[in-house]
């Protein structure tokens, strides 16, 4: 079998994201030697993109050069997907697990009458036929395996699940593609703004590497600062408990939680946070997690690798100025 | 404004999670089934839109088994939705999300939807894809991560923001179209008793599922099969740290993150 596979590329300030990366190294693998895997690309000035593409090892890319789908749904991009998936002969389309690729999978289980799925962490191909994945659920205090069957399979993989391909330094050779009309009622929206994430300048919280999060603990507002002062030495996402943000002392964006983010990070440090079931289930699935609690019986302790007893408001402190120590960074 | 939203039947937070005999998914018996946090937020989100907008209708639809479909629905009703749709469920393959929503989206021809809202993602799946499936049947746009909606009565369209690795993005979008919400409302109303008694009683619209796999004919075919359904090893309880001060606690457990977790360099 000669599986053709199709990566759909997103970028950031004219870039390939790490999650299209992520996505590469998937359909790389998947391909196999004797497989191919094709590029994707929607929007204006997709030269640098097509370039970064071969670096990674991609060396036939489908471009639909449209300015109208640089600030557009997935459902307007999901047409031109669709037509470059069945004009290269596709069998598997693999997006990075951003907001933007998980709504995508979702217009393919229609358009393209693909199984699919999000959020995956391994994919290998089953015997029986189709393709095997493996998904956290319940907030990652399970796992279920799918075996997606077919000749048309759409998948997100997750972020952080798996690593970027080590540069190659083919040319990659831009296919362009005129494409199919794209249905008004898809291009009806505006994007009016974009601001920076968050109120701080940390990267996205359910894109992040390290995340740390403060709780009650902090005790008001001001407390909170702590948190983030940590965060900022390590260039972790901030994140808080429902506590906090019920308070008024961070927005609900930084909610981590059933009714808030659920991340996943490599690192996952809780502050004053006592470890709600309602909090679990959204930060679970980190990689390592590290509590800092005064109360050595707070259930966060139990899902925690590392715990440190103590008052957060001589630890955190400590905890920022070795960090800033070690990764040589002036004395905050 | 016509508002649809759709509700998911969910096992509770608390749930002890244990996999079925064949080990292939969730063991569901004894479970208790609520609403998925955001769909409860949706619901919350269209009350308040509807109070926003006189003349609004809420409705809401759930794809699912008995008796848990038919208890969420309830539970929406006493909340104060308008009217519901139960889309009931085959016993397998009901899991598949473009079953999902393809069966959703032949009943919302019934149910009038202007804007049709979602949650994010499910607390259980997590797929976070049945929303923008259904949009792609209906061949309207979805948006999803959106919080901040509003609709401004001038022009009858919607402004919402969207929490995306970009950044806060803020948008403008005509009627119609589907919203995946992710807006954490920390204190969505309760139902009051009243209405819960209430609710018992208003009508439930069902969609048997011989109907629904009769029109939509191959396409109600799953095109996923559930293999395994596992519990991670539990995690052994935290390495806890001795130290005699706040600096040494700091060097070791920054010590142990480099060298042991090696998770920062
Ligand atoms: C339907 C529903 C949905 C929910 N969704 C979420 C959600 O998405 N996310 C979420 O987080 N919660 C959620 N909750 C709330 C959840 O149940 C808890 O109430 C909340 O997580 C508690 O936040 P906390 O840990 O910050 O506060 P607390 O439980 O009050 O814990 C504070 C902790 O700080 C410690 N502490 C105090 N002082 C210090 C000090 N000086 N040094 C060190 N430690 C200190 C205490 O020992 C304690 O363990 C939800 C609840 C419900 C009912
Ligand atoms: N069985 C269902 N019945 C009604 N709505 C659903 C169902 N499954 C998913 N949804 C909706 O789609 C959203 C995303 O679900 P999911 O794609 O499964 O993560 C949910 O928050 C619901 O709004």
């Amino acid at each position: 079998m000669t599986p053709s596979i199709l990566v759909v590329g997103e970028r950031l300030s004219g870039h390939l994201t790490s999650a299209t990366r992520e996505a590469v190294g998937v359909a790389l693998a998947l391909a196999g030697p004797e497989g191919s895997v094709v590029g994707f690309l929607a929007g204006s000035s997709l030269d640098r993109s097509v370039t970064e593409f071969g670096e990674l090892g991609v060396t036939r890319i489908r471009t639909r050069e449209d300015p109208r789908l640089d600030a557009a749904g997935a459902g307007a991009i999901a047409v031109s997907v669709v037509a470059s998936a069945e004009a290269v002969s596709a069998s598997v389309i693999v997006t990075g697990g951003t907001e933007f690729g998980r709504d995508l999978t979702g217009r393919l289980a229609v358009r393209w009458s693909a199984a699919v799925a999000n959020g995956v962490t391994e994919a290998t191909w089953a015997d029986a036929g189709g393709l095997r994945v493996l998904r956290p659920v319940y907030g990652g205090r399970a796992t279920e395996t799918r075996r997606l069957t077919g000749s048309r399979i759409a998948i997100a993989i997750r972020p952080h699940a798996f690593a970027e391909p080590t540069a190659g330094a083919a040319v990659a050779i831009a296919e362009p593609d005129a494409g199919p009309e794209i249905p008004d009622p898809l291009l009806a929206a505006r994007r009016t703004e974009v601001a920076a994430a968050g109120v701080s300048a940390g990267p996205a919280l359910s894109d992040a590497s390290i995340v740390v999060s403060g709780g009650r603990g902090v005790r008001d507002a001001n407390g909170f600062r702590l948190v983030e002062a940590l965060a900022d030495s390590l260039g972790a996402a901030v994140g808080a408990s429902r506590a906090v943000t019920d308070a008024g002392w961070r927005p609900s964006s930084f909610q981590v939680g059933q009714t808030g983010k659920a991340v996943s990070p490599q690192l996952y440090i809780a502050v004053g946070i006592s470890g709600a079931i309602q909090h679990i289930v959204g930060m679970v699935s980190s990689r390592v997690i590290v509590a800092v609690n005064n109360d050595s019986s707070a259930p966060i302790f139990r899902v925690a690798d590392y715990g440190i007893v103590g008052d957060l408001f001589q630890i955190v402190p400590a905890l920022t100025k070795e960090i800033r120590r070690v990764r040589g960074l002036p004395a905050g | 404004m016509e508002i649809a939203v759709l509700i998911k039947p969910v096992p509770e937070a608390e749930t002890r999670l244990r996999a079925r005999t064949d080990g292939t998914q969730l063991d569901a018996e004894g479970v208790k089934f609520v609403l998925a946090g955001y769909d409860e937020s949706a619901i919350e989100q269209a009350l308040l839109l509807r109070e926003a907008t006189p003349g609004s209708k809420v409705r809401a639809l759930a794809f699912g088994p008995a008796p848990r479909t038919e208890e969420v629905l309830r539970a929406a009703l006493a909340l104060g939705v308008d009217e519901v749709t139960w889309v009931e469920s085959p016993a397998e393959g009901a899991d598949d999300p473009g079953v999902v929503a393809r069966a959703l989206a032949f009943a919302l021809a019934r149910v009038p939807h202007e804007l049709l809202l979602g949650g994010k993602q499910a607390g259980d799946d997590e797929e976070g894809l049945v929303t923008a499936a259904i949009a792609e049947s209906l061949g309207i746009a979805d948006f999803g991560s959106v919080v901040n909606l509003r609709v401004d009565s001038a022009s009858g369209s919607l402004t919402f923001q969207r929490a995306t690795e970009e950044g806060v993005e803020s948008w403008t979008a005509p009627l119609p179209c589907a919203i995946a919400l992710q807006q954490a409302w920390n204190d969505p109303r309760t139902a009051k008793l009243p209405n819960i008694l209430k609710s018992r009683k208003m009508p439930i619209a069902k969609i048997p599922w011989a109907e629904v796999s009769a029109a939509l004919g191959e396409a109600a075919r799953p095109r996923s099969v559930a293999e395994r359904f596992e519990l991670p090893p539990a995690r052994t309880g935290a390495k806890m740290i001795e130290y005699k001060s706040p600096e040494e606690a700091a060097e070791t457990i920054v010590r142990l993150l480099r060298e042991e977790a090696k998770v920062f360099p």
